[in-house]
């Protein structure tokens, strides 16, 4: 899988979770999960249990730590696909 | 489950952690029994089962000498002072000062001034700001992981937030609780279920004149899962104890 369609994948994991609609439209690696796209902290949670379903991966808790962009997920996705 | 041991505390990081648990262990005798009476006095809330509650908690504490997390429900933002002053008098945290619980304000709110950071620093508090910098809630996690495994008392939410229903909500679990319950061998957790009859949702502050009832049990949560997956379902667990602490208490009022 290459990084195009992780990338996909992961902006199609993270729109029902999205406030900032808007901020969907220009949705790039450097958008920032929270500020930008406006989910919920509490909800990051969610999402990760998603990306560990559907890349079929098992992410610790401290790789969610690194998670704030879309490119960091896409590059944490990468790296546990190997 | 899979244990792992805790992540070590930068060292400057813990002699941060044991100045403020001393700085508190000496003001203890002005600024515990204060909290009690402006929670007793000035906003004239009444505790119906205090006695049952403190026995309760007295027993847990002295029945082993191990690592306890202590995870409640959460309507209303002063909910961690309230369920100190449920706990435990004055006299019992002078004596078990280990169990008066470190507890994770919300930044923005309880240290928006210096007054308030030197109030709450001396109320054994770690303010956090929810869903910040995810490094500082680690290392957050990290000092509470670090108390708790030399055996004192931590208080954690595990929804991630106050309730918003009004109820437990088993499907807001966060991880924070999880993290730091894994990274502690052999922790047990006390739930602890407190709620006042006008609480009908989430708050502020509980109105004045608040008549609570509480309960506490103990729960020692296992998983087969890793990872945040864990974490996750650690939380989960202790949340549905607590809604069913939550059923009693409602039954009970009927």
């Amino acid at each position: 899988m290459d990084q195009t369609e992780i990338f996909e994948k992961v902006v199609k994991i993270l729109t029902p979770y999205v406030k900032n609609q808007k901020a969907l439209e220009g949705v790039s690696l450097a958008t920032h999960i929270l500020d930008d796209l406006k989910v919920n902290s509490a909800r990051l949670v969610d999402v990760v249990l998603e990306f560990e379903d559907a890349f079929d991966i098992e992410i610790d808790d401290d790789d969610v730590d690194k998670v704030e962009t879309v490119g960091n997920a896409v590059e944490l996705i990468e790296a546990k696909i190997g | 489950m899979a244990l792992r041991p805790i992540a070590p505390l930068p060292a400057s990081a813990r002699r941060k952690l044991v100045l403020q648990r001393e700085v508190s262990r000496l003001l203890s005798p002005l600024a515990i029994p204060l909290i009690g009476i402006t929670l007793r006095w000035v906003l004239g809330y009444r505790i119906e089962n205090l006695r049952d509650i403190r026995r309760e908690y007295r027993r847990i504490c002295l029945e082993q000498d191990g690592p306890l997390m202590i995870c409640a429900n959460h309507l209303t933002m002063i909910d961690s002072f309230v369920i100190a002053w449920a706990l435990g008098s004055p006299w019992w945290y002078f004596r078990h000062f280990r169990t008066l619980p470190w507890n994770v304000p919300e930044r923005s709110i309880f240290a928006a001034t210096r007054y308030l950071r030197a109030a709450i620093y001396v109320l054994k508090c770690l303010p956090v700001e929810r869903g910040g910098n995810r490094a500082e809630v680690t290392e957050v996690l990290t000092q509470l992981a670090d108390a708790v495994s030399n055996h004192e008392v931590a208080l954690i939410f595990p929804e991630a937030g106050r309730s918003r229903s009004g109820r437990v909500d088993v499907a807001a679990a966060g991880t924070g609780v999880g993290r730091v319950y894994k990274a502690v061998p052999n922790c047990r957790v006390i739930c602890v279920y407190l709620r006042g009859e006008g609480q009908e949702t989430y708050s502020g502050v509980p109105r004045r004149g608040e008549r609570f009832r509480g309960s506490v049990s103990v729960v020692e949560p296992k998983t087969d899962h890793t990872g945040i997956r864990g974490s996750r379902d650690i939380a989960q667990q202790i949340l549905a104890r607590l809604a069913e602490m939550e059923r009693s208490y409602f039954d009970a009022r009927q």
